[in-house]
C-alpha cells in the first residue's frame, strides 16, 4: 500500500510541476536555512574545541567609571507684605546629571584584583583586537593578533598540530615567541605545518613560532585568533591607565561552584578597587563591572541589555520565535497549496472511498505523499545548506567563523521540516477525507 | 440479494426541496442482470448510489447480500463495499498517476493483502478483460474502450458479488460499447455476478435480464 502511495506521490509531483516546484522550493529553502543557522549556533555556542569548557566561563569585558553630579540649586519664592516684596531663598542639593566612561580593562588591574578568587579555577586576560598587516609577495595579509597569558591555553583547549603554547616562564621573560593558527601558517609560510622555529615579522619585531594550533573559525575573535603573543611583549599603549586598557577577563569557575557564585565573587572583588587613584582624572565616584556567562555575553550581541541574564532570556525568545516563524510561514503556504492540489483529486478520493477506503486511509495516503515530498525537499535542502555553507566559508562573509554541517543538525532540521510538512498536509487531507463520495465523484474532470 | 423498501431520497437546500426518489421498492435476486432506465434527472444514478451504499436514503430500508445497512459513513460499510460491491463509472475514474495494474489493484489495497497476491489477482482480472499486455501503460495511453475495460477489471478484481455500473457505455462508441456489454454479460452468465446497470441506451438495456424504468423519481415499470 505504501509503495502504491509513494509511486502516486512521485508521479503526481511530475505531473503538477509548478505546484511541485513551489512546494519543494519552500521545503528545501526552509530546511537549508535552518541547517545553516543551526550550524552557525553550534559552531559558535557548541561545546567544541577550543570551547569545551565554555559552560564554566564567566566573562568580564568592560569596566565603567561613573559620576553622579550634584549641585546646589537655589529656589527663590517672592511674596508681598504690605506692598513690599519679600524674598525667601531655599537651597536644594540634588542630582543634576551623570556621566560615565566605559572601556576594556587594564591588564594589571585584572591581575591585581581578580586573581585567586575563591570560586576561580583559572583566570586569563586577553586583548584580541590588534590587527597587523603584513605583505607576503606583495599581497596584504591582515593578521588578527591577540596578546594574552599562559592561562589562556589552559582554558581554551585548542588542538595543536605541532609545537606548544607559551608558558608562564615565556611570559615572565617577555620571550619573543608566537603561537599561530594553521590558517596563518598557510597564509604566511605557504604550509600549515613544519613551521616551528621559523620567524614571523609583526610590525618591527620578529617572533619565533613555537606552536601551531588547528584553525577552527569562530565569529568571536578571542576564540579564533590568527596569532597569539605573550602580553608582556605588547607595546605600551598611551591610552592605558590604572583602570582602563584593552584587556578582557575570562574566569573559569571551579566545577563545584555555580556561575552565580562566580559572578558574586567578581563583584565583591570589584568593590575593593580604589576609586581615588590619580588616573581617575574626572572625579568618577563609582566603578562598575558586569560579569556575564559565555552564553549571556554572546546573547548580548543579539539583544543588548545591561543585565546579561535578561539579554540571554530575550535573545532566546527572539531566536525561538524567529525559528518558529520561519517554519510556520512556509507551512501555512504549503497548507494553501496542498488544499488546492488535493481539490484537484476529489474524484480520486471518491473512487477510493467507493472501493472501500475509510477516512483514515485517505488521511494516511496524503500524509505519506507529503512525507515523500518533504523527504525530497529535505535532500535538496541538505544540498542547499552545503552550498550556502561553502559560499559563506570561502567568501569569508562571517569573518573568521567557519561553519560545519553536523549530521545531527540535518536530522533535527529534517525532523522539524517533516513535522511541519505533515502538519501542512494534515488539514487538507482531513478536509478531503470527509468529502461525500457522490459529491467527490461529481467533481471529476473528464 | 438486494432489497429496497420504501426508499425515498429528498435533497434539501435552504429554499428548495427536491424529491429525487419517491417510495421505491425493488428486489434484485442473485445473479440477475438488471438495467435501470429513465429520462435525465429521473433519479437513476441516485438509486444506483443508494444501492451501492455511496449515499444514504432519506427514508426506507436497504438490505444488500443479507445485511441491512444503517450507517453509511462507517468503517464497516466501507469494508462491506470493498468486499461485496464493484463500481463502474461512465467517466471511468481511473487514477491518472497510476499505471493500469496499479489502478486495477486499488480495491485490494484496503484488504491488508500482500503485494504479490494483489498483483496476481490484478493480472488475472486484466486477463479476463483482454488487457494483460497493457498493465504498464497509463490511462492517458489507452482508448476509451480500453479505459472502461480497465475499470471493469478494477470492479471485479476483488471478486464482488454485485457490480454497479453507471452508464458504462455512455462515453463509448457503439463498437466499444458492445465490447463492454459482452464482458459484463460474460461476468453475469459465467460468474453469476449480480449486475445493476444504469443506461440511456435501449439497445444495451435489451441485453440485460430485466428493465426497471423510473420517471421523476418513481418506478413506472
Amino acid at each position: 500500500m505504501i509503495t502504491n502511495y509513494i509511486k502516486l506521490a512521485i508521479r503526481g509531483m511530475g505531473r503538477r510541476k509548478f505546484f511541485t516546484f513551489i512546494s519543494l522550493f519552500g521545503i528545501s529553502f526552509t530546511l537549508g536555512i535552518l541547517m545553516v543557522n543551526l550550524s552557525f549556533l553550534q559552531s559558535e555556542l557548541g561545546a567544541n574545541k577550543p570551547l569545551s569548557n565554555k559552560d564554566d566561563f564567566v566573562f568580564m569585558s568592560h569596566l565603567a567609571l561613573k559620576r553622579t553630579h550634584f549641585d546646589t540649586i537655589p529656589n527663590i519664592d517672592t511674596t508681598f507684605d504690605q506692598g513690599i516684596a519679600v524674598y525667601d531663598t531655599t537651597f536644594e542639593y540634588k542630582k543634576t546629571g551623570s556621566s560615565m566612561t566605559q572601556s576594556n580593562i587594564s591588564h594589571d588591574l585584572i591581575k591585581t584584583f581578580f586573581s585567586n578568587l575563591p570560586s576561580t579555577e583559572n583566570l586569563t586576560a586577553f586583548n584580541p583586537e590588534s590587527i597587523n598587516d603584513v605583505y607576503i609577495n606583495g599581497i596584504k595579509l591582515s593578521i588578527q593578533t591577540m596578546y594574552t597569558d599562559a592561562n589562556y591555553w589552559k582554558m581554551f583547549d585548542h588542538s595543536f598540530i605541532e609545537g606548544r603554547s607559551f608558558n608562564e616562564t615565556d611570559v615572565e621573560i617577555s620571550a619573543p615567541v608566537a603561537v599561530i593558527s594553521s590558517k596563518t601558517a598557510l597564509n604566511y609560510f605557504g604550509v600549515s605545518e613544519n613551521v616551528i622555529d621559523k620567524e614571523i615579522e609583526i610590525g618591527n619585531n620578529s617572533y619565533k613560532i613555537i606552536g601551531v594550533f588547528k584553525h577552527v573559525g569562530k565569529f568571536i575573535p578571542f576564540v579564533s585568533p590568527d596569532l597569539v603573543l605573550p602580553y608582556a611583549v605588547e607595546p605600551e599603549s598611551p591610552y592605558s591607565n590604572y583602570y582602563n586598557g584593552s584587556y578582557r577577563a575570562m574566569f573559569q569557575k571551579k566545577s563545584d561552584v555555580s556561575v552565580k557564585k562566580m559572578k558574586e565573587d567578581i563583584l565583591t572583588a570589584a568593590a575593593t578597587i580604589p576609586i581615588d587613584h590619580p588616573d581617575n582624572q574626572y572625579g568618577y565616584n563609582e566603578l562598575e563591572v558586569i560579569p556575564a556567562s559565555y552564553m549571556e555575553s554572546f546573547a548580548q550581541n543579539i539583544y543588548y541589555d545591561k543585565d546579561p541574564e535578561k539579554s540571554l532570556r530575550t535573545a532566546k525568545w527572539i531566536v525561538y520565535s524567529l525559528f518558529l516563524f520561519f517554519l510556520l510561514l512556509p507551512t501555512l503556504n504549503l497548507i494553501n497549496l496542498n488544499i488546492s492540489r488535493i481539490l484537484d483529486r476529489s474524484s480520486e478520493i471518491g473512487v477510493r472511498k467507493a472501493f472501500g477506503a475509510h477516512q483514515g486511509n485517505i488521511i494516511f495516503q496524503f500524509i505519506i505523499e507529503n512525507i515523500v515530498q518533504t523527504f525530497i525537499g529535505g535532500v535538496l535542502g541538505l544540498a542547499l545548506a552545503i552550498i550556502i555553507i561553502n559560499i559563506l566559508n570561502k567568501g569569508g562573509f562571517l569573518g573568521s567563523a567557519e561553519l560545519n554541517l553536523y549530521p545531527k543538525f540535518f536530522i533535527y532540521s529534517f525532523l522539524a521540516t517533516l513535522f511541519f510538512g505533515i502538519l501542512s498536509g494534515l488539514l487538507p487531507a482531513w478536509r478531503m477525507s470527509k468529502l461525500h463520495i457522490v459529491k467527490a465523484l461529481k467533481n471529476a474532470k473528464l | 440479494m438486494i432489497t429496497l423498501k420504501n426508499i425515498t431520497k429528498i435533497y434539501k437546500t435552504k429554499t428548495i426541496e427536491t424529491t429525487a426518489l419517491n417510495d421505491i421498492d425493488l428486489h434484485v435476486p442473485k445473479g440477475e442482470f438488471l438495467s435501470i432506465m429513465g429520462p435525465s434527472g429521473c433519479g437513476k444514478s441516485t438509486l444506483l448510489n443508494i444501492i451501492g451504499l455511496l449515499d444514504a436514503p432519506s427514508s426506507g430500508t436497504i438490505e444488500v447480500d443479507g445485511q441491512q445497512v444503517k450507517k453509511y459513513a462507517s468503517r464497516a460499510t466501507a469494508k462491506f463495499r470493498n468486499e461485496k460491491l464493484g463500481f463502474i463509472f461512465q467517466s471511468f475514474h481511473l487514477i491518472p498517476d497510476l499505471n493500469v495494474i496499479d489502478n486495477v489493484e486499488l480495491p485490494l489495497l484496503y484488504r491488508n493483502m500482500p503485494s504479490k497476491k494483489r498483483k496476481e489477482m490484478a493480472a488475472s482480472a486484466l486477463e479476463s478483460v483482454g488487457l494483460a499486455n497493457r498493465k504498464s501503460h497509463f490511462p492517458s495511453q489507452l482508448s476509451g474502450g480500453q479505459k472502461q475495460r480497465v475499470a471493469i477489471a478494477r470492479a471485479i478484481v476483488g471478486k464482488p458479488n454485485i457490480i454497479l455500473a453507471d452508464e458504462p457505455t455512455g462515453n463509448l462508441d457503439s463498437v466499444m460499447g458492445d465490447e463492454v456489454m459482452e464482458i459484463l454479460g460474460r461476468l453475469n452468465k459465467e460468474d453469476k455476478t449480480t449486475i445493476i446497470m444504469v443506461t440511456h441506451d435501449e439497445r444495451m438495456a435489451k441485453k440485460t435480464d430485466r428493465l426497471v424504468r423510473l420517471y421523476d423519481g418513481t418506478q413506472v415499470a
